[in-house]
């Protein structure tokens, strides 16, 4: 349980809700999941046909999942082994990604965009030194106004596996919000209920 | 028509006088505070741990290759099954926040004296026995946390003497943490509910004998007792009404909160999480663990740290009742211990290094410390708290007591 999730949790018994990312970044992301990520990592978890719950339509599915059936998962385009043997490890499964790293979302985010040329000339991480992942997204070559256009493609996919690791959170914070306003009714109704009957001891 | 079926009823079984004797007229002190509605709340939590750990087990699957993929399965495409694990999964963490706060509400009215000691260590072995379900269901969604906490936890056995490695074996169905362990740990995670089920009753059933103790710490003459029903109901009732916020707060809007980054990732025995954390439950007792050096030592340590609590009603021999109420030396150690605890369980947090380490084995001396030096500060405190006057009825009734006492010897 770190600070982050500590502050997290203070922040929403405020608010009692959480900023969502919207519909077109969710679909600009899962564009750049399914165009660039899917080339080498599975989202096992993840199915086209669950490309819909982001206002895809058919044609849209269609066109992202070629010759591969709708209820498919999001299998990687390498087969593992020739991946182990090329990057000396299988990637890892992304649908879960966002909830398996302390940061989630923002973690991603800065990992894939933490590629740098460090003084030996070579391709370096200063979020996952070691990383086998190569610069994706080239950004350790990219000019300034690369760089922008990059940073906006990582916000997308950050947001878009966030959503992948947990497509019912917009369901559940809507249901919570009426389950929360039940339980204060009640509540003070119980409250008062207390009062009223206490008093009979007067 | 009802009232018939009720008279058939009470023929044949005790339901009418039961109800009545148990609850609409069970006689309770007026004066119980909202300290005293934990225990309700701690029931309440159960029957939804098992009510939703019943649906659970209807989609998990404990097998070490599948069982990772059916909490997904769970959370993805079971209809509210998201919502039941997060229910479940806070649930575990609601049942140990109540039990501990009933527990610190004992011991700081002293809720444990006599004539309640059996009372009290029926709940001991109620603790013991919520522990060993925390563990066995912290194994079953086969994430990393749960493989990793699994083999350091049933490692610990090594420390038997002589048959340590054989028990280890035993426990695990294997020399490593497998499918053997799963679907064991699925069976008895499954079978320890029920169990605190019947143990609770036990627990009531002492309870009614001896019935609630008080914050005034006297026994209470008729005329303050009240019926359980409607006064304690509605009273219960309202307390339920503040946890349920709290809890559906979590369940709803950070259900990830309980649940270690770490554990989304699917067990791997090839490699080990860089820090192994039990739950935020277990903490406290895991820095004690770790802050003897030895092996042994430590699993000594930390089990005495856990059964040491049976031993209140005699380590506090003070006669005067209310507990830390009219004991101002005895409320400073209740409030140090409680402190104590905040420390160790941030120690246990943490990787132990440097300070830590050294602020680990403070922790763990202070810990034991108050219960060891509770027999000679309460008999001491117990003099200088008679001589410095009580209200009438409590020093009554420790004279008496201390009278008692002297009389047999």
């Amino acid at each position: 349980m770190s600070k982050n999730k500590l502050f997290g949790l203070f922040v929403c018994l405020i608010l009692t809700g959480q900023a969502h990312a919207d519909q077109a970044q969710l679909q600009r992301g899962a564009h750049v999941a399914v165009e660039v990520c899917n080339g080498c990592h599975t989202l096992k978890y993840i199915k086209y046909s669950d490309f819909f719950k982001l206002g895809f339509t058919k044609k849209d599915v269609d066109a992202m999942r070629g010759d591969k059936p709708l209820d498919s998962p999001l299998l990687s385009q390498m087969d593992p082994q020739s991946e182990l043997s090329m990057f000396g490890i299988v990637p890892p499964d992304l649908s879960l990604m966002a909830k398996a790293r302390e940061g989630g979302a923002h973690y991603i985010y800065e990992m894939i965009t933490g590629f740098y040329t460090d003084s030996k000339g070579q391709t370096a991480n200063r979020v996952f030194p070691g990383i086998k992942m190569p610069d994706i997204l080239m950004v350790s070559q990219a000019d300034a106004a690369g760089k922008q256009a990059i940073d906006a493609k990582a916000k997308d996919v950050s947001a878009f596996l966030e959503w992948a690791s947990d497509p019912q959170a917009e369901e559940r914070i809507t249901l919570g919000k009426y389950v929360i306003g039940y339980f204060v009714v009640l509540t003070v109704l119980l409250y008062f209920l207390k009062k009223k009957i206490w008093k009979r001891l007067g | 028509m009802m009232s018939k079926i009720i008279a058939w009823v009470d023929q044949r079984f005790p339901l009418t006088s039961f109800v009545k004797h148990e609850l609409t007229e069970y006689p309770t002190p007026r004066n119980l505070s909202y300290w005293w509605g934990f225990g309700f709340l701690a029931g309440f939590v159960l029957v939804i741990q098992i009510v939703t750990g019943i649906f659970l087990a209807m989609h998990y699957k404990p097998d070490s290759k599948l069982a990772f993929d059916s909490i997904q399965h769970i959370m993805r495409e079971v209809n509210y099954g998201w919502l039941i694990r997060y229910l479940h999964s806070t649930g575990a963490s609601a049942f140990f926040a109540v039990i501990y706060t009933h527990m610190a509400r004992t011991l700081y009215y002293g809720s444990y004296r006599r004539p309640r000691e059996l009372l009290w260590w029926t709940g001991q072995g109620l603790l013991l026995l919520m522990m060993a379900t925390a563990f066995m269901g912290y194994l079953l969604p086969w994430g990393q946390m749960s493989y990793w906490g699994a083999q350091v936890i049933t490692s610990l056995f090594k420390a038997t003497p002589v048959y340590g490695e054989q028990i280890v074996t035993w426990l695990r169905g294997g020399f490593t943490v497998d499918d053997p362990t799963l679907t064991r740990f699925f069976s008895l995670h499954y079978l320890f509910p029920f169990l605190i089920f019947g143990a609770v009753i036990v627990h009531l059933v002492a309870l009614h004998t001896v019935r609630s103790s008080n914050p005034s710490g006297i026994n209470l003459a008729d005329k303050d007792n009240i019926p359980f029903h409607p006064y304690f109901t509605v009273k219960d009732l309202f307390g339920l009404g503040i946890f349920m916020i709290i809890y559906m707060l979590i369940v709803f809007f950070k259900p990830d909160f309980f649940i270690e980054a770490a554990n989304n990732i699917p067990a791997n025995p090839m490699q080990t999480p860089a820090h192994i954390v039990p739950e935020w439950y277990f903490l406290p007792f895991y820095a004690i663990l770790r802050s003897v050096p030895d092996l042994a030592g430590g699993v000594v340590a930390m089990a005495i740290s856990v059964l040491i609590f049976a031993a209140m009603p005699y380590l506090d021999r003070s006669r005067i009742t209310g507990g830390a109420r009219y004991r101002p030396v005895y409320r400073a150690m209740f409030y140090i211990f409680v402190i104590n605890i905040f420390v160790l369980g941030y120690v246990g947090a943490h990787p132990p290094t440097g300070t830590l380490k050294t602020v680990g084995e403070i922790s763990t001396m202070i810990y034991f410390m108050t219960f060891l030096l509770l027999p000679f500060i309460s008999r001491w405190e117990e003099k200088f708290v008679l001589a410095k006057g009580l209200p009438p009825a409590v020093e009554e009734m420790a004279r008496k007591e201390i009278a008692e006492a002297e009389g047999n010897v």
